[in-house]
C-alpha cells in the first residue's frame, strides 16, 4: 500500500479498535460479524481511520469475550469463517485500510485442547506446555491482576491434581514460555495470520510471559528475550509488520520493551490516560505533563499508542493511592462503576457528555507525540452500562440508527448478544451515526474534521514535543516540530475561560495559522504572546515564516 | 469642568494581577503579610505548604505573600514553596499545581494595605477559604492549616480566631482591656479578638473588603480588628481554635503605642459604627471553640515594677491637662491619688480600670482631642494596671489568673451602663 515510506505507517495512522461481536450483524442472529464489519468499512473510512485494531476473534468459549482463546488458527463461528476474515482483510486493504489483530500469547483458555491434553496426565507430550505445580506458593511475589475475582494465580486442577498458574483469569492458564516447542507454536500462529496478510499484532499481556521464582514474574529479561526473538523473525520474513504492545507499566518499565528499536513497535501508553482524565478534572496540566516528562525517550523507529478508552476498564493501576482515590471519587462516585483498580465507563459517560470536554480529550490524543486510538463508538459519544458484569458494559452493540436494535442487527431484540443502551441521554434512538452524518456539527463529524486536520501534516504522529510551561497551569501548551514544520498546541483543561501568555520569542518572526479555520493569528514578537481561550478550548496552530 | 475619575488607584499592581490570573480560582488561599522576614519565613512558608497537601490535598490552594519591601529576600524564600511541572518538589507529591506568589506595595510597611491585597487577591480568586499567618509565628505546624481553615472549608463559619496557650503575663492589653471591652461592648467571650493568625471565608472577606475604609488610618492600623468588629456585628459564624503555645514576644516599651492605636484605637472606633448593635447587648456568651483548653504557663518571669510605676505616675502628673479633657474629675482625681501614694502597695483596681477605659472610649467617640493623643494617654495608664495585674498573679495558680480575667470581664460587663450614659452627654 502506498503511504509516505520515509515515516512507518504505524506513526502516522489512526487505529479504530472495534470487536466483530459489537459491531455489525450482517446475518441477522444478533452477533457481529465479519461480513458485517466488511460493510461497515465505507464508514471508516470516511472517518479518515486508516487502521483498525480488532479484538479476538478466535474461536473461545467467551468467558473473558474472546481473551480466551482455545484455537488460534480459526475464527469463532459467531463471527463467520475464515474465508470471511480474508475477504474483510482483502476489502480494509483495498481502502488503504491496515488490520491489527490481537495476539493474546501469555494465555489459552482451559478449553483449549493443549490444555486439555496437558492436564490429562504428567507423561502428556503437552505436559510441559503450561506452569504447573504441586503446591500453590510459588512465585509468591506476584501480584494478582484480578483483584476482584481472583484469590491466587495458582489454581488447582482437579483432573491432573495439581496446580497451574495463571495471571489473569483461573479460566485462563499460562503458556510456559520455557517450553522452546510453546515459542515455536506461538511464532507459528502468528506467521499463519501474518501469511494471510494482517499487518499487525496487538500483543496481549506481553509483561507475563515468563515466571522465575524469588522476582514479580513481569517484564524479566528472559521475556525481553522471547519478544526480541518474535521480532527478529517478523523483520525477517514479513517486513513492514508491526508488533504493538500491551503492557500496563511504567514508563521506565515499559521503555525495554523498545529495546533498541528491536523489540514492539509500538505500545500503549497506559500511565498516561488517567492522568488526562485527571488533568481536565483537576484542571491542571501537571499530571500530563510530568507523566510525559518521566517517560523515556524510545528509539526513532517506535511510537507509543494513545487511547482515551478501550474495551477494558480506565485502569488506575499506573496511578498512586492519592490519584486512584482522586479518580474514584470524582470519575466512579456509583461503586458499579468501578472493576478492579479501574472504572468500567465509557468517554463521553466520564466526562458528563460535555461535548466541549469530549473535543478537548480528542484535541489532546491527536496532538500529543503517538498514535491515537479510538474505542468504538466514542465517536458519536456512545454511552455505557453498568448494570452489566465485567467489562461488557462498555461493549454493547455499536449504534448505527434510530431504528431495530439500533440498526445493529435484524435479530430479535433479546437475541441479541448484550442489550443495547436504551436511556434517553445515550440510547440509539438519540446517538447514532445515521443522525450524526446528517447534522453538520455532530461529533462524528467533528471527529472526521479533527482526524483530517491531524492528517494534513506528518509532525504529530513523528515530530518532537517541547513543552511550554506558562505560569497559567490550566494551560497546556506545547510545541511539535519535524524537520522544518513546527505547530504550537494550546489547551485550555479549564471550565472557564483563561489568559495565558507564552514565551514564544524563538519563534519570532513567524506568524499562527489556526489549523481547523486556516485564519491568521499575529505575529511573535518579543513580548510573551498572549492568548485567551474559551472554557476547555484548543488551538493547533502552524507556525509559518512568510 | 469637574476632571472625571475614571478608575479607583488598585492595590494590585499589574505585575500581581498577572499572577494571579496564573493561579486562578482556588479553594484554599493563604496569605501572609511579611517584612523583612527571611530568618523565619522560609520553614513557615514550607510548613504552610506541607499543611496544605496534607490537609487539603485535591483543593486548589495558593500561598499570597504580601511583602512591605524587604530588601532580605524574603519575597523569594516564600515563592519558592510553589510546586508545578517546572518545578516539581522531591519531597513532597501534590495531585495539582501549588501556587506560591509574591508582590510588594510601593509604601511603607502597613499592615492593612497587606490584608487588603490579601483580601482583593481572595476575592479574585473566589477563595472559599483564606487565612492569615504571621511571619513571627514561628511556632506554626501543619496541624493549624486544618484548625484555622477547616471550619471555614467545612463547617460553613466565616471567621475563625486563634486561642493560644500563653504565659500568664503575656499579652495583659488583651487580658485587661481588649477581650474583655470586646466581650462586654459585644456579647462574645472571644479570647483573641484582634489576631495576627486567623480564617475567614470568602463571604466575609468580600463583604469586608467592599466596607473597610482602607484609606483611612484606623482602618490601616487595625484592618484585623476591624475584620473581627465586621463579622460581629454582621452575626457571621464565628468560631475560636487552638494553636498551640504563644510564644512570649519580647516588646520594647515604644512597641505599646504602634500596639495600641492598632488594636484599643480599631476597638474604639468601631463602637461608633457599631453603636446599635453593642448599645442593645447585655451579658455575653461563648462562641464554638475547637481543640484543646487555652491554658496559661507559670514560669517565672523578671518584672521591673519600678519601672512600671514610674512610667505610670509619670504619665499621670505630665498629661493632667490631657486627661482633664478625657476623664470624669472623680476618675482623674483617684487616678492622681494613686499615683501620688508612693509608699503603699500599687493598686490601680478592676473598678476604676474600667471606668477609665470606658471614659476614654467616650472620649474618643466625641474627639475632645485629637484621637490619636487619646491613645498615646492610654498608654501610662495601661502600664499602672497592668503593674497592678502582674502584682496580683504573681502567686497566682493558672486558675487563679484565669478567675481574676473573667472577674474582669464581668465588671466590664456591669459597668457598661456608665459607658452608654456618658456616650450620649
Amino acid at each position: 500500500m502506498p503511504l509516505k515510506q520515509e515515516v512507518p505507517w504505524y506513526k502516522l495512522a489512526v487505529i479504530y479498535q472495534a470487536h466483530v461481536r459489537t459491531f455489525y450483524d450482517s446475518n441477522g442472529d444478533g452477533v457481529g460479524d465479519f461480513q458485517g464489519l466488511d460493510q461497515k468499512l465505507d464508514y471508516l473510512k470516511e472517518l479518515g481511520i486508516d487502521t483498525i485494531w480488532l479484538m479476538p476473534f478466535f474461536p473461545s468459549p467467551l468467558r473473558d469475550d474472546g481473551y480466551d482463546i482455545s484455537d488460534y488458527y480459526s475464527v469463532h463461528s459467531s463471527y463467520g469463517t475464515l474465508e470471511d476474515f480474508r475477504t474483510f482483510l482483502k476489502s480494509a486493504h483495498a481502502r488503504q485500510i491496515r488490520v491489527i489483530i490481537e495476539m493474546v500469547l501469555n494465555h489459552t483458555s482451559d478449553q483449549h485442547p493443549w490444555f486439555q491434553q496437558s492436564r490429562s496426565s504428567q507423561d502428556n507430550p503437552r505436559r510441559d506446555w503450561y506452569v504447573w505445580s504441586d503446591t500453590d506458593t510459588g512465585y509468591s511475589q506476584t501480584r494478582i491482576i484480578f483483584l476482584d475475582t481472583e484469590l491466587s494465580n495458582w489454581a488447582w486442577d482437579p483432573i491432573s491434581k495439581s496446580y497451574y498458574w495463571h495471571r489473569f483469569f483461573s479460566h485462563q492458564p499460562d503458556l510456559n514460555y520455557d517450553n522452546p516447542a510453546v515459542r515455536e507454536e506461538m511464532w507459528n500462529v502468528m506467521k499463519f495470520w501474518l501469511e494471510m496478510g494482517v499487518d499487525a499484532f496487538r500483543l496481549d499481556a506481553v509483561p507475563y510471559l515468563v515466571e522465575r521464582e524469588g522476582t514479580n514474574c513481569e517484564n524479566l529479561p528472559e521475556t525481553h528475550g522471547i519478544i526480541k526473538e518474535l521480532r527478529r523473525k517478523l523483520d525477517e520474513q514479513f517486513p513492514g509488520k508491526m508488533l504493538l504492545a500491551e503492557a500496563n507499566q511504567w514508563p521506565v518499565d515499559l521503555r525495554p520493551y523498545f529495546a533498541d528499536g528491536d523489540e514492539f513497535h509500538m505500545a500503549f501508553h497506559f500511565p498516561l490516560m488517567p492522568r488526562m482524565f485527571m488533568g481536565v478534572k483537576l484542571e491542571d496540566r501537571k499530571p500530563i505533563t510530568e507523566i510525559l516528562q518521566q517517560t523515556p525517550e524510545i528509539p526513532p523507529s517506535c511510537q507509543w499508542c494513545l487511547f482515551l478508552r478501550n474495551h477494558d476498564e480506565l485502569t488506575l493501576e499506573m496511578l498512586t493511592t492519592v490519584e486512584r482515590s482522586y479518580m474514584n471519587d470524582t470519575y466512579a462516585r456509583d461503586m458499579d462503576m468501578r472493576l478492579n483498580l479501574g472504572i468500567r465507563r465509557r468517554l463521553a459517560p466520564l466526562l458528563d457528555n460535555d461535548r466541549r470536554r469530549i473535543e478537548l480529550m480528542h484535541g489532546i490524543l491527536m496532538s500529543l507525540p503517538g498514535t491515537p486510538n479510538i474505542y468504538y463508538g466514542d465517536e458519536i459519544g456512545m454511552g455505557d452500562n453498568i448494570k452489566l458484569g465485567d467489562r461488557n458494559g462498555v461493549r454493547t452493540p455499536m449504534q448505527w440508527s434510530g431504528g431495530w436494535n439500533g440498526g445493529f442487527s435484524a435479530a430479535e431484540p433479546e437475541k441479541l448478544y448484550a442489550p443495547l443502551i436504551q436511556d434517553p441521554v445515550y440510547g440509539y434512538p438519540a446517538v447514532n451515526v445515521v443522525s450524526q452524518k446528517k447534522t453538520e456539527h455532530s461529533l462524528l463529524n467533528w471527529i472526521a474534521r479533527i482526524i483530517a486536520v491531524r492528517k494534513t501534516t506528518s509532525v504529530f504522529g513523528a515530530g518532537s514535543i517541547e513543552f511550554l510551561y506558562p505560569a497559567n497551569h490550566r494551560i497546556l501548551a506545547y510545541v511539535r516540530q519535524l524537520e522544518n514544520e513546527t505547530i504550537l498546541v494550546v489547551n485550555n483543561l479549564s471550565n472557564a475561560a483563561q489568559a495565558v501568555e507564552l514565551d514564544l520569542r524563538r519563534y519570532k518572526g513567524n506568524i499562527l495559522i489556526e489549523m481547523f479555520g486556516k485564519n491568521i493569528f499575529p505575529r511573535v514578537g518579543d513580548l510573551p504572546y498572549l492568548l485567551t481561550l474559551g472554557p476547555y478550548q484548543f488551538y493547533w496552530f502552524r507556525l509559518r515564516r512568510i | 469642568m469637574a476632571e472625571v475619575k475614571v478608575a479607583e488607584e488598585s492595590v494590585l499592581t499589574d505585575d500581581f494581577l498577572r499572577q494571579l490570573i496564573n493561579v486562578g480560582e482556588v479553594d484554599i488561599l493563604v496569605g501572609v503579610p511579611t517584612h523583612n522576614n527571611a530568618k523565619t519565613i522560609g520553614a513557615i512558608a514550607e510548613t504552610i505548604q506541607a499543611g496544605i497537601l496534607t490537609f487539603f490535598p485535591r483543593e486548589r490552594a495558593a500561598i499570597i505573600n504580601v511583602d512591605g519591601g524587604s530588601r532580605d529576600g524574603t519575597p523569594e524564600l516564600v515563592a519558592s514553596a510553589a510546586i508545578d511541572d517546572a518545578r516539581p518538589n522531591a519531597k513532597m507529591y501534590t495531585l495539582r499545581t501549588f501556587h506560591s506568589i509574591s508582590t510588594q506595595y510601593a509604601s511603607s510597611p502597613a499592615r492593612g494595605t497587606a490584608l487588603h491585597t490579601i483580601m482583593a487577591a481572595a476575592e479574585l480568586l473566589r477563595a472559599k477559604a483564606c487565612a492569615v499567618i504571621s511571619p513571627e509565628s514561628t511556632q506554626i505546624t501543619t496541624d493549624w492549616l486544618a484548625t484555622l481553615l477547616r471550619p471555614v472549608y467545612t463547617a460553613d463559619f466565616d471567621l475563625v480566631l486563634p486561642t493560644y496557650s500563653r504565659h500568664r503575663f503575656d499579652g495583659i492589653l488583651l487580658t485587661n482591656l481588649l477581650y474583655p471591652m470586646t466581650r462586654a461592648l459585644y456579647g462574645l467571650k472571644i479570647r483573641e479578638p484582634f489576631a495576627l493568625d486567623y480564617a475567614f471565608s470568602g463571604r466575609l472577606g468580600s463583604q469586608f473588603l467592599t466596607q473597610n475604609a482602607w484609606h483611612e488610618e484606623t482602618a490601616q492600623a487595625g484592618s484585623e480588628t476591624q475584620l473581627t468588629l465586621t463579622a460581629i456585628a454582621g452575626e457571621y459564624r464565628i468560631c475560636q481554635s487552638f494553636l498551640g503555645t504563644k510564644e512570649r514576644a519580647e516588646r520594647h516599651s515604644a512597641d505599646l503605642v504602634p500596639a495600641m492605636r492598632q488594636t484599643v484605637g480599631a476597638l474604639f472606633s468601631s463602637l461608633e459604627t457599631n453603636f446599635s448593635l453593642w448599645s442593645a447587648r447585655t451579658g455575653s456568651q461563648p462562641i464554638p471553640t475547637t481543640g484543646d483548653e487555652r491554658k496559661f504557663s507559670l514560669e517565672p518571669l523578671r518584672i521591673n515594677r519600678k519601672r512600671l510605676r514610674e512610667m505610670f505616675s509619670t504619665g499621670v502628673a505630665e498629661l493632667e491637662s490631657i486627661f482633664q479633657s478625657i476623664l470624669s474629675p472623680a476618675t482623674l482625681a483617684e487616678l492622681q491619688g494613686i499615683a501620688r501614694t508612693e509608699d503603699v502597695p500599687f493598686r490601680y483596681s478592676a473598678e476604676l480600670w474600667v471606668k477609665t477605659i470606658y471614659e476614654f472610649a467616650a472620649a474618643y467617640h466625641k474627639s475632645v482631642i485629637s484621637r490619636d493623643h487619646i491613645i498615646q494617654a492610654l498608654a501610662p495608664l495601661f502600664r499602672g494596671r497592668a503593674l497592678t495585674f502582674l502584682a496580683e498573679n504573681i502567686n497566682g495558680s493558672a486558675d487563679d489568673v484565669e478567675n481574676n480575667i473573667e472577674s474582669l470581664c464581668l465588671e466590664f460587663e456591669r459597668t457598661k451602663p456608665y459607658l452608654l450614659e456618658i456616650w450620649k452627654q
